[in-house]
């Protein structure tokens, strides 16, 4: 059975899917990136191996996310994609009718406004990453609550108090008087999902027409005060996919799936060159000129795979011929 | 031989065939700071204030990276004004004093004064006041500042053609060498933003080359027939009075109707005061076309940026062939729901 591999190296966690032939998620990994995207890449797809039946082969892979460049570097993808284009592919695919994806992942957060399947408009997060994942990470952790409790606990609240939400300093800020003022936990944790819901309708979703339906992914989905948040501010149904966490991997796959074909062979580099070898990643002053890039390499035991971070690309050149003859 | 440096910022992109040609043609060697590097943002991240626009900061740089050829003079222009009633953002006003304020073993500036928002009798007694430095007559004077404005103006020809004035820029100095235009492209993408920050590529993290190699053709606000750019931009109640404003608003609107182009990216700076306005008021009266607004500040990491020109540039792609398929195009139908 041959199987599609998408991945999303996100600033928080990496996703990993397979997706079968129908395009179905057989198997899903979410795991931390911990910073360590490099290592975030090679444990998720060895537990992903795990997961899979033995004769499993894979067909194609997609990357996406902050980190798909790398995630290409290591696995050898076929498709190397912004995360707009996976998001909304992966949207069109749970719900066709789908009009607006929101998104809200650990350092960003997005908007897409699809019309008839195709991404007509979006936006994204631009200065401040108030209102993001990581956001509600730091408050969870603040207050000792687990993030996974968070939603259920806000849920509770009957009268959620207003929480400052344009700015992630002041949020905090404002929940602290709250808190020593004696409001309920719940009401002061509503009141945050109020303010977040907020700051993101105001920034990223400025001006744009949010039409049902509205599907509601990334790490932040499973956030179901938030999710009440949305459906309350809006007026409309928001509904969460069962692999919200992971869309953008689904999308990732599809697009896989799409680009190889008899013609075109995958890139895919195998499990011997992924799970076998050191992965080491390494970075140099360059200088060359008085713009003193930070040029970053990855090397696998002792050879250079690729350079990058260089504005004049005289290391991300210099290796070309070389490692095109390494990847055969 | 007098050595005059100009600085590679701020209006560097638009005005500096005019003074090289001005300082050349009464006998002195012009040399410039050279191309922005991360050095100079550095350096000039620490000498200027801190709540100005990247472009000002960057321009510091520029000066003290001049300073460091020990030049006679340097050019700091006061800007003010270039076209009546209309006027550069104020910033501009108080370069000169508070390059002295800040560097105060910079060598003399050339702080004329530039304003012609109501005459221009003072403009050119200033610079014949200037001539007198370079023991120039007033006739010669007149002569070489007519002649700069002459290189100027054949140097927004090739703009015209589709170069970026750093690239005409190239072309002009070396007498027509330089970079050719390919046209492999199969979108056609509207850039607009202030050219101190679009048109150095240190400050643009590289917008417009990146634009390309994503396969887009790129056209600039300089491109746009300057009277169908008034003639937009005074469709407004009130006048824009900022010159690059009322431009960047002018051509977008051009841009919006015209056919060639498939979508508009506005490059913003953080802490822009003009750009805040406009870059709003052109949000919303873009409404046939695709839009995106950037915004950039000191950031290096150009990931961000890449995620959405490549995401921009995958919806222009997808919406072509949609309309390809179907022949009906799936803008105008939507045109007005944002």
């Amino acid at each position: 059975m041959q199987y599609f591999l998408g991945v999303d190296i996100g600033s928080v966690s990496s996703n990993f899917v397979l997706i079968d032939q129908q395009q179905q998620v057989v198997s899903k990994v979410y795991l931390r990136t911990n910073g360590n995207p490099v290592n975030a890449i090679r444990e998720g797809f060895q537990s992903l191996r795990r997961q899979m039946p033995e004769d499993a082969g894979i067909a194609a892979v997609g990357a996406t996310g902050s980190g798909r460049h790398l995630a290409d570097i290591i696995l050898g993808a076929d498709v190397v994609k912004n995360e707009i284009t996976t998001h909304a592919v992966a949207a069109c695919h749970y719900d066709p009718a789908c009009q607006t994806v929101i998104e809200i992942g650990g350092q960003d957060s997005k908007i897409i406004i699809l019309r008839d399947g195709i991404v007509y408009d979006f936006a994204m997060n631009t200065v401040c990453a108030a209102g993001t994942g990581s956001f509600l990470d730091q408050q969870a952790a603040r207050l000792g609550i687990a993030i996974e409790n968070l939603g259920e606990q806000s849920l509770a609240s009957s009268r959620p108090v207003r929480i400052a939400g344009r700015c992630g300093v002041f949020a905090e800020s404002d929940m602290i008087h709250k808190q020593q003022m004696g409001y309920p936990m719940s009401d002061i944790l509503m009141g945050l999902c109020e303010a977040m819901v907020r700051n993101y309708l105001n920034n990223v979703g400025k001006g744009k027409k949010i039409l049902a339906p509205v599907v509601f992914q990334g790490g932040v989905a499973a956030n179901r005060g938030i999710r009440k948040a949305f459906e309350k501010s809006l007026g409309l149904p928001v509904a969460v996919p069962e692999n919200h966490d992971v869309m953008g991997a689904i999308g990732a796959a599809i697009l896989a799936g799409e680009a190889v074909s008899a013609s075109q062979p995958t890139r895919f580099r195998g499990d011997g060159f992924i799970l076998e070898g050191d992965f080491k990643t390494r970075s140099l002053d360059c200088q060359g000129c008085p713009n003193l890039c930070e040029v970053a390499c990855i090397m696998r035991d002792r050879k250079i795979l690729s350079y990058w971070g260089d504005r004049c690309r005289k290391w991300e050149t210099s290796l070309k011929p070389a490692a095109q003859a390494v990847v055969v | 031989m007098t050595r005059v440096g100009i600085p590679q910022g701020l209006f560097y992109f638009y005005h500096y065939p005019l003074w090289k040609t001005f300082f050349s043609d009464l006998g002195a060697e012009v040399i410039t700071s050279g191309p922005t590097s991360r050095q100079t943002i550095d350096v000039g991240i620490d000498h200027a204030v801190d709540e100005c626009c990247l472009p000002i900061k960057v321009y510091f740089g520029h000066v003290y990276q001049m300073m460091q050829q020990q030049p006679d003079y340097i050019l700091v222009p006061r800007l003010i004004s270039t076209e009546h009633r209309s006027y550069i953002c104020p910033k501009f006003m108080g370069i000169p004093d508070m390059i002295r304020a800040t560097m105060p073993d910079c060598p003399p500036l050339i702080d004329i004064t530039i304003d012609c928002s109501r005459e221009t009798r003072q403009l050119w007694r200033d610079i014949y006041q200037l001539g007198t430095l370079f023991k120039a007559s007033r006739k010669s004077t007149k002569a070489a500042y007519e002649h700069g404005l002459q290189e100027m103006r054949s140097l927004r020809v090739l703009v015209r053609q589709g170069y970026t004035p750093g690239e005409a820029m190239q072309l002009w100095e070396n007498n027509g060498e330089g970079q050719t235009l390919d046209n492999n492209s199969d979108i056609c993408v509207g850039v607009l933003g202030h050219g101190y920050s679009l048109y150095d590529p240190a400050i643009s993290l590289n917008l417009i080359q990146r634009l390309r190699d994503l396969g887009c053709k790129v056209v600039l606000l300089e491109s746009c027939s300057r009277d169908l750019v008034e003639q937009e931009a005074a469709r407004l109640p009130k006048k824009v009075f900022w010159t690059l404003g009322r431009k960047m608003l002018g051509s977008a609107l051009v841009m919006d109707q015209s056919e060639d182009i498939d979508g508009i990216v506005y490059l913003a700076c953080f802490g822009c005061g003009p750009d805040s306005m406009v870059g709003d008021i052109v949000s919303r009266k873009v409404n046939h076309k695709p839009f995106m607004l950037v915004t950039i500040d000191e950031h290096s990491g150009e990931g961000g940026l890449l995620t959405r020109l490549e995401a921009f540039c995958d919806m222009l792609r997808r919406k072509q062939v949609r309309e390809l398929e179907s022949n009906i195009p799936a803008y105008g139908f939507y045109a007005h729901s944002h």
